[in-house]
């Protein structure tokens, strides 16, 4: 078979999966009929998820586009739940955009500074390893009495759990880095700033593909963690606030929804590092 | 020129003990000069190699390059790999044009110059590809190509063609000595240093053999055979003489090694 033909039929297989797992759903939603309160179903079915609950989104809503949240004596509506989850997706996207940023940054400087000099290895290599151990999700009650709701604080989260991954895979990578490369850059001329530009940097790249993955999905746990503590918006904050009322419905709109933003992530990077390190022998 | 006084080098293995690479070398080579280095396996020759690129330092004695000492690596020394040096996340033209780009080189410059070179070790075809996409003879024509490119006036250059084919490496025999007869037309000097144990490799290459025995330099003697070398200039009375004295040297004659290495001491 050829492999448009078998990549053709991935594609179905996928999508008939989906829906496999969708009519499951709903099916379980007519079978198990249990409530949390009364008119919450433990399993909402998708006639009251895209209906209700959608609906429901607009309690999050902080007004704008000429539409007057709930606070403010606004009404419920499509509009203004469509918003809404756009404005608090936009609040948690940013939050890991820049932590994630910001963590992957100042780890890959850690990491190479391990290696940089006898003096920076000193500097940096025993406080780094000491809060590599530090359990990330033990520190989000320190990180709110520190930077409180502030935007800084899920940021400074987000990254700090991102940066000790990077950190690690950076240092580890840069121990493997061929020699040989390394000889041939310096023969030819090149000095140390050039040497980790033009050689240690891209060496790396193809070993710190896994760790991307790997901080993308401990920048996501880290921004929604973030957010169940101490945050006015954001999808964390509404799956909290669901959850005090128990409105499981909501919960799992929300939750739904960052499964689709996660996947995207991921292969959104996929594609980005593979593209990165399209030189490099395929693997295997 | 190249002078190295009485240069040693040990190591210390993971073992703890120390093993001794090189032995009191004492050895002055000419600027222009072709010099082969030979010796069984573990002998010191790519000891001396990296002690001269300045990748190594010796343990004792001092090495002089063109009247400086040398203290780390330097592009006046280039340095072509026994194992594939090139880049693999350059392409073909990016890394020939890595160490121009190194000394600060205009782009359209070092891009002209390294398109050139690309087409005298004849790989302007690929200059495009991924180092990925090369075959092992073509990777070596790259490694060749970066080290002229670059100017250097001290080539060093470590087995560089044992893992290639027989016609691959006497393609690029014909390429380096090209290349390395043309600038040495151009500038009047550029010393090659040629680390092989290939006896026939080195008859065609060298002006001249040092020879290397545990560490020691055990024989030194010109090679003075016309140029250009075919296969037939291995047949002169001369150039069999070499090879049964590098022969010797190796252990693979029937005569006693010992009896030639003897006379050649004297």
């Amino acid at each position: 078979m050829t492999a448009r033909r078998t990549a053709a039929r991935d594609r179905w297989v996928t999508l008939g999966v989906f829906m496999a797992l969708a009519a499951a759903w709903q099916a379980l939603s007519l079978v198990f009929t249990a409530e949390a309160q009364p008119g919450e179903p433990m399993v909402p079915g998708w006639q009251v998820l895209f209906s209700r609950t959608l609906l429901s989104m607009s309690d999050y809503f902080q007004g704008g586009f000429g539409i007057r949240p709930i606070s403010e004596g606004g009404v419920r509506s499509y509009p203004a739940a469509v918003l809404s989850l756009l404005g608090n997706s936009a609040d948690t996207l940013l939050r890991l955009a820049v932590g994630w940023l910001a963590g992957a940054l100042a780890g890959t400087l850690l990491g190479l500074a391990v290696s940089w000099s006898a003096w920076s290895r000193r500097l940096v290599e025993l406080p780094a390893q000491f809060l590599r151990t530090l359990p990330l999700l033990a520190m989000v009650p320190l990180f709110q009495l520190w930077f409180g709701s502030y935007f800084i604080g899920k940021v400074a989260f987000v990254a700090y759990g991102v940066g000790v991954l990077f950190f690690a895979g950076v240092v580890n990578a840069v121990g493997n880095v061929p020699q040989i490369h390394i000889d041939n850059a310096r023969t030819l001329g090149a000095g140390q700033w050039r040497l980790y530009g033009s050689v240690v940097l891209p060496a790396i790249l193809p070993e710190l593909r896994a760790t991307m993955l790997l901080s993308l999905g401990a920048a996501w746990a880290a921004v929604l963690g973030a957010e169940y503590l101490g945050a006015q918006s954001g999808l964390g904050y509404i799956i909290v606030f669901a959850q005090q009322f128990a409105f499981l419905d909501r919960m799992f709109l929300v939750a739904l929804l960052i499964v689709v933003y996660t996947s995207l992530s991921f292969w959104a990077f996929d594609r980005l590092s593979a593209w990165a390190t399209r030189w490099a022998p395929a693997a295997g | 020129m190249i002078a190295l006084d009485h240069v040693s080098r040990r190591f210390r293995r993971a073992d703890g003990q120390i093993v001794q690479a090189l032995d009191d070398v004492s050895v002055t080579i000419a600027p222009g000069e072709f010099v082969c280095l030979v010796g069984p396996s573990g002998c010191g020759k790519s000891t001396l190699l990296q002690l001269v690129a300045g990748l190594l330092e010796p343990s004792g004695g001092s090495v002089n390059v063109a009247g400086q000492v040398v203290r780390g690596p330097a592009p006046e020394r280039g340095m072509v790999f026994q194992r594939d040096s090139v880049f693999p996340w350059l392409r073909v033209i990016d890394n020939v044009q890595y160490g121009p780009r190194c000394r600060g080189m205009k782009r359209a410059a070092r891009l002209a110059l390294a398109q050139q070179y690309l087409e005298r070790v004849g790989l302007a075809h690929v200059a495009r590809a991924w180092p990925r996409e090369l075959s092992g003879g073509m990777l070596k024509r790259v490694a060749v190509a970066m080290v002229f490119a670059n100017g250097a006036e001290v080539l060093l250059l470590d087995e560089p063609f044992g893992a290639l084919d027989y016609v691959t490496r006497h393609q690029l025999h014909d390429v380096l000595l090209d290349l390395w007869e043309e600038s040495r037309a151009r500038t009047g000097r550029r010393t090659v240093l040629f680390v092989t144990h290939d006896v026939d490799e080195c008859l065609v290459l060298a002006d001249r053999i040092l020879v290397f025995r545990a560490g020691r330099l055990v024989d030194d003697f010109p090679v003075a055979a016309p140029r250009p070398r075919t296969a037939d200039s291995l047949l002169l009375a001369d150039m069999v003489a070499h090879r049964h004295r590098l022969l010797a040297h190796l252990g693979l004659e029937r005569a006693a090694p010992r009896a030639i290495a003897g006379a050649a001491a004297q």
